[in-house]
């Protein structure tokens, strides 16, 4: 039903430092994070000195107690490297924490105004934090040699519904209701870069009602 | 490139711009105009002499909306094989002469934020043409212009009046250079860097470019670099069956088509990568002189671009 094997959906790959890059610029969201601090050892061992033209921007973690009013007893701490203290620790030339992906894309925004040629882009977290920063590294003609990225976390989608041009944000279901109009949409592989989404489709428009089984496919 | 697609033209006009440069103004012999180009375009002469045919790449320089002619500008090269001196000594208003369809290998970038574009002497004709696009755009950009002296700056009353502000020149002969790294180390994101001038030029830019991050993808260069000589081969072709003689004036290309042969083509520099052929034996060495196969490539000495490319050998067959 998704139609998959659709060329625009995108692949990533596992995020690797290119020490071809003068100025590097990172943004990572929750265990994303844990591969932006693989990528700053490889650079720290490989270019130490390119730390100091490092710039990272992060989304840490989120705990769980945010959400849940059960007294959530403290876990085991994550055998991560990834805590900011971390990456604190490496003299990078600059350090920001946000607290949710507006924000940080707004700073992110600023910080490619003024960016130089020279500058490489990663950018680790779920699938749709990718798409979101892509589709404001592509309006300053950032291309593929000069941006990687890699997915981890969830890969709910953002679904745009080509009915009424609403996007629906953290879509787990293969079919979802419009936030906007409310048309039952297919969610497809068709994937836009610049509207960082998958295509949405009414999918009981030959017979309104009947809808295919609803599952969670995007966890 | 077959022959068949040639175009007859007319010179209409010639003027020696400086003392080495000649630019010529071409018009159709048939039809009212020129095929449409886009900026950064070259086209092919062909020169017939009597002993031999000559098939040189200009560049286009006049305004890609502005079809009723075509104009080049063509250097006086000092070790010409022939082709730059039969364009200054033998064509004269009114001789006619074959060139090919336009071709491009040097667009500018459709979505670059920013463009700079770096001339050296004759390297300032592709630019030519891009200044009357970028002139009616928005794209912010800055040329770069470098000659040997104030006598060699070729079309500098136009570009003036095209560009204003934007064009900054650098004459040898008062000591001026191109600062590569203050130029190519604070360009704003998005920018692209296009070179068109001497071999060691178009090295220090793309090499300077990369030591500051810029990937290849953002670099663009073009030099049409002429045959270089050297000794005399011989070549077997082998589904035509029959042996050709390479002088030592003479490109493995000029020789083949000599005998008949069509190859296609489409720059004759070096560049394109579109007249590459199968090597498919050779006892001794080939002698790569392109810019298209990668050093891997060349290592593996089942391929040659005839254009530019020539070799040193007991014996070589080609799949031609």
């Amino acid at each position: 039903m998704l139609v998959t094997g659709i060329k625009s959906k995108p692949v990533y790959a596992p995020l690797r430092a290119d020490t071809g890059g003068r100025y590097h610029l990172m943004l990572g969201k929750g265990i994303g994070n844990v591969a932006l601090m693989r990528v700053l050892r490889e650079l720290q061992s490989a270019a130490p000195q390119a730390l100091g033209r490092t710039r990272v921007l992060l989304i840490p973690e989120q705990t769980p107690a945010t959400t849940a009013a059960l007294p959530v007893p403290p876990a085991d701490p994550p055998v991560s490297d990834a805590r900011p203290e971390n990456f604190a620790a490496l003299g990078l030339e600059a350090l920001r924490e946000f607290s949710d992906v507006p924000s940080l894309l707004r700073e992110f925004r600023s910080l490619l105004d003024g960016a130089l040629m020279g500058t490489r882009l990663y950018v680790a977290g779920p699938e749709s934090f990718i798409g979101l920063a892509m589709k404001i590294a592509l309006e300053f003609d950032l291309n593929k040699d000069e941006i990687r990225a890699e997915e981890l976390g969830t890969s709910a989608r953002r679904v745009y519904c080509i009915h009424c041009r609403a996007t629906t944000e953290d879509v787990r279901t293969n079919i979802v209701r419009c936030v906007d109009c409310g048309s039952w949409l297919l969610v497809r592989d068709h994937y836009s870069r610049r509207l960082a989404a998958y295509m949405g489709v009414m999918v009981d428009a030959e017979a309104p009602g009947e809808l295919p089984q609803i599952k969670e496919v995007f966890v | 490139m077959s022959e068949a697609q040639t175009l007859e033209v007319e010179v209409t006009a010639i003027e020696q711009v400086t003392p080495l440069i000649k630019h010529f103004k071409l018009r159709p012999v048939a039809g009212e105009s020129m095929p449409a180009f886009s900026g950064g375009s070259h086209i092919v002469v062909v020169m017939r002499t009597p002993t031999r045919v000559y098939r040189n790449p200009y560049s286009l320089l006049s305004p890609p909306h502005r079809l009723e002619s075509y104009e080049i500008g063509v250097r006086r090269m000092d070790e010409s094989r022939g082709g730059s001196h039969f364009m200054h000594d033998r064509v004269r208003v009114g001789t006619r002469l074959e060139i090919a369809h336009p071709v491009n290998l040097f667009a500018l970038d459709k979505i670059a934020r920013k463009h700079v574009l770096i001339a050296g002497g004759i390297g300032i004709t592709p630019f030519m043409a891009h200044l009357e696009d970028l002139h009616e755009g928005r794209v912010p950009y800055e040329l770069h212009y470098s000659v040997r002296g104030r006598e060699h700056a070729a079309f500098l009353p136009r570009i003036l009046q095209r560009t204003g502000e934007r064009v900054r020149m650098y004459y040898d002969s008062e000591g001026q250079s191109i600062d590569f790294d203050g130029l190519l180390s604070h360009q704003p994101l998005g920018t692209h860097v296009y070179v068109c001038g001497p071999a060691g030029m178009i090295d220090r830019v793309a090499a300077t470019a990369r030591e500051w991050g810029w990937p290849d993808s953002h670099i663009h260069w073009e030099q049409f670099s002429a045959p270089p000589v050297g000794d005399a081969f011989e070549v077997f072709l082998a589904r035509s069956k029959m042996t050709v003689h390479v002088a030592p004036d003479q490109s493995l290309l000029e020789s083949i088509e000599a005998q008949g042969v069509e190859v296609p083509y489409l720059c004759r520099g070096g560049v394109c990568g579109f007249c590459q052929t199968r090597v498919l034996e050779v006892d001794g060495e080939l002698i790569h002189n392109d810019h298209f196969l990668s050093d891997a490539e060349k290592a593996k000495r089942n391929t040659i671009m005839p254009c530019v490319s020539r070799a040193r050998c007991k014996s070589l067959v080609l799949d031609l």
